[in-house]
């Protein structure tokens, strides 16, 4: 909660100070102190806390924010007032407006409407916390969504989020401007469901909008073959990706994106030149080529999981049902390609190799574009740094 | 419903609201905020355990700042042996260690942070850096455009030391980007003799300065966030090799601070680059 502000103006309300003419001493105090230019102290970073309780029928929420916060929002009242109980009374209603259409809470991708229930001056962190409650829910929430946007204006403000579920604690992450959301799941059947149809869906979603790994894929069916050859081709890359993708997932092993990245895009101008290459009756070396790539296409699923979060109590289910959205995405590639390459072959057997060459050559270009464009970058941005 | 865990108390009385409010009333300033860590203890008793807060403030008084692990390059304890406290604590709690000393030798607790962006306008930046003795960095805005924005980086490196025996323990340097090396058991002597050391080498002409704040009744810390803000009790500089002497013979709880500033090379969204080095401990704590 602590802030860097530099210089606020904040002055009291003329209506505030007219309906309390008791406090009009201190108001009037209030009001200079508001007025009179705040040292410029620095050197320190705004945060807050957001601490959720999530029951079976509804979910209660805590937002603990620094004075100098809650009164730059308000903007009519000043930080030290704010530790009054009746001054703070009197703004709690607006500053609980402001910070609950901030705090986005989602049940199962349902926006949860927060009804303010009080607000309290916690002296000794110069911090003011507000409750709030959502509405009974008909049924359980699997799947509680939580986005962070409190202060906007404050880009290295940082929130504590704590989730917890009765005596189990859920979740407990750092939410700022670059990772603005956290999802949680619910305990129990209803949750591990939720969590398997999540991950399921960012599998098959990674692969669809990954081009290297589509191109990857594509580039191994190129040349064809028989149902047998073509699924052996499919096991070797997915048993490959599964075994990395397992071991990064779980922290045993993690290989950095710089090296991993600039290697997937090798590995689909590998596949490229080895199309090239091919001619009738040399060995197929399809196999042996998903499996090794397919080790370093596993660490770069990982890296999006990474990105995703692993929920710490459905980590097992996570992580089969990513793989397994994976694989439906690389089984509807594979259904897509396959019988359009037989096609080709079979009705157009002039025209198939080609076209093919034609193909590779264009999957040799993107992932030489790639390949540079994944080295070159960092190391442009890293000689800035030097 | 739970709150967070944060002490509560009754609300202030009005007169100490008035007060409050009047503190608010000052004149414009540019205070950096001083960063030190706070330990519940500076006694490092064997099997008296030890709570390790972090203050971020002016005139020795602070508000307690959460642990984020984003921002921790490392906060070790070195007693017998060297304790990793990176674990201690959760993301957002308000104590940053719990640890108990297992020998008598005394202890010292060491934080590093990773840097943290900040811009001040161009005037109170300029103030700031006169109030800190950063006379370089000073004298190169002096020759620069006039009201550019103060863009900068800044970083934490604070040391505190509980008392034991081990004099070579609290005086071995730890290897911070900045920092303070007493050169005795600090709180043991009248006269405090410390180096400040620039990435392991004598910084020279660096500005430090002292504050300190009475103990309680008890012979402990008073609660950084509760007391009342001290003047600084004394500043010098650096001589050529580093050092300096400060006169530490008052009981209390002391803090020595001191900032080193360069420019900040490469494109990192900042102009100039700060490192804060605090050193805690007390005279005559018990």
């Amino acid at each position: 909660m602590g802030v860097a502000h530099v210089c606020q103006g904040i002055a009291l309300s003329g209506r505030t100070a007219a309906r309390r003419p008791a406090r009009g001493f201190l108001l009037a105090i209030a009001v200079l102190a508001g007025l009179a230019p705040r040292s410029a102290s620095a050197h320190d970073q705004s945060f807050s806390h957001a601490d959720v309780e999530w029951a079976r029928d509804r979910i209660d929420v805590a937002l603990t924010v620094h004075r100098d916060d809650a009164a730059s929002v308000l903007g009519t009242v000043s930080p030290e007032a704010l530790m009054d109980r009746g001054v703070l009374n009197e703004n709690a209603g607006r500053l609980a407006e402001i910070l609950a259409a901030r705090f986005r809470l989602q049940g199962d991708g349902n926006d949860l409407a927060l009804r303010f229930q009080a607000a309290e001056a916690r002296l000794r962190e110069h911090a003011v916390s507000l409750s709030f409650r959502t509405d009974r829910f008909d049924r359980p929430v699997c799947q509680l969504t939580v986005e962070f946007g409190l202060f906007p204006a404050i880009t290295d403000h940082e929130t504590f989020l704590k989730v917890t579920q009765g005596r189990r604690l859920a979740l407990q992450d750092v939410l700022t401007t670059d990772h603005a959301r956290a999802e949680i799941y619910s305990d129990g059947p209803a949750g591990a469901l939720a969590v398997f149809l999540t991950f399921l869906r960012a599998g098959t979603h990674h692969i669809f909008i990954g081009p290297d790994h589509i191109l990857f894929i594509v580039g191994l069916l190129l040349l064809g073959g028989g149902v047998g050859r073509v699924l052996k081709v499919a096991t070797a890359f997915t048993f490959a990706h599964s075994i990395t993708l397992a071991v990064a997932a779980l922290g045993w092993f993690t290989a950095p994106g710089w090296l991993v990245e600039p290697l997937i895009a090798l590995s689909i101008v590998y596949v490229g030149v080895e199309n090239v290459r091919s001619r009738p009756g040399r060995r197929d070396w399809r196999t042996r080529a998903a499996f090794c790539f397919g080790l370093v296409h596993g660490f770069g699923f990982a890296s999006v999981l990474h990105e995703v979060g692993l929920p710490r109590h459905a980590i097992g289910w996570s992580l089969l049902a990513f793989n397994l959205g994976v694989e439906l995405g690389q089984a509807g590639i594979v259904v897509v390609v396959t019988p359009l390459v037989a096609a080709l072959r079979k009705y157009w057997p002039r025209v198939a190799p080609r076209a093919i060459a034609t193909c590779s050559w264009a999957i040799i270009a993107a992932g030489t574009f790639w390949f540079m464009e994944r080295v070159i970058e960092p190391a442009l941005r890293l000689g800035s740094r030097l | 419903m739970k709150t967070p865990a944060f002490f509560s108390r009754d609300l202030l009385p009005r007169g100490l609201l008035a007060c409050t409010l009047l503190s608010g009333v000052q004149v414009p300033s540019a205070r950096a905020h001083q960063f030190w860590l706070s330990p519940s203890s500076y006694v490092g008793a064997v099997g008296r355990p030890v709570t390790v807060d972090a203050l971020a403030g002016t005139g020795f008084r602070g508000e307690r700042k959460p642990w984020s692990p984003t921002h921790a390059i490392r906060f070790v304890a070195g007693t017998a042996r060297i304790i990793d406290l990176t674990q201690a604590a959760s993301a957002g709690d308000m104590t940053w260690a719990r640890f108990v000393p297992t020998n008598d030798g005394g202890a010292w607790i060491a934080f590093e942070s990773t840097f943290t962006p900040i811009q001040l306008a161009a005037g109170p930046f300029d103030v700031y850096l006169q109030d800190e003795g950063l006379t370089a960095a000073r004298n190169a805005r002096a020759r620069g455009i006039p009201g550019t924005p103060g863009r900068e980086r800044y970083r934490r490196c604070a040391k505190a030391w509980l008392s034991g025996r081990d004099v070579a323990r609290a005086t071995l340097p730890i290897g911070m980007p900045l920092e303070i090396v007493p050169g005795a058991a600090p709180g043991s002597e009248p006269v405090l003799a410390i180096t400040v050391l620039r990435e392991g080498r004598p910084l020279a002409g660096a500005l430090v300065k002292a504050w300190r704040a009475p103990l309680d009744s008890s012979g402990r810390p008073a609660d950084p966030a509760g007391r009342d803000s001290v003047r600084i009790a004394w500043q010098a500089q650096t001589d050529a090799s580093g050092r300096v002497s400060v006169p530490a013979r008052e009981p209390g709880e002391w803090l020595v601070s001191v900032v080193d500033m360069v420019p900040c090379r490469g494109d990192r969204g900042a102009d100039w680059e700060s490192t804060w080095a605090s050193l805690t401990f007390a005279r005559g704590s018990r």
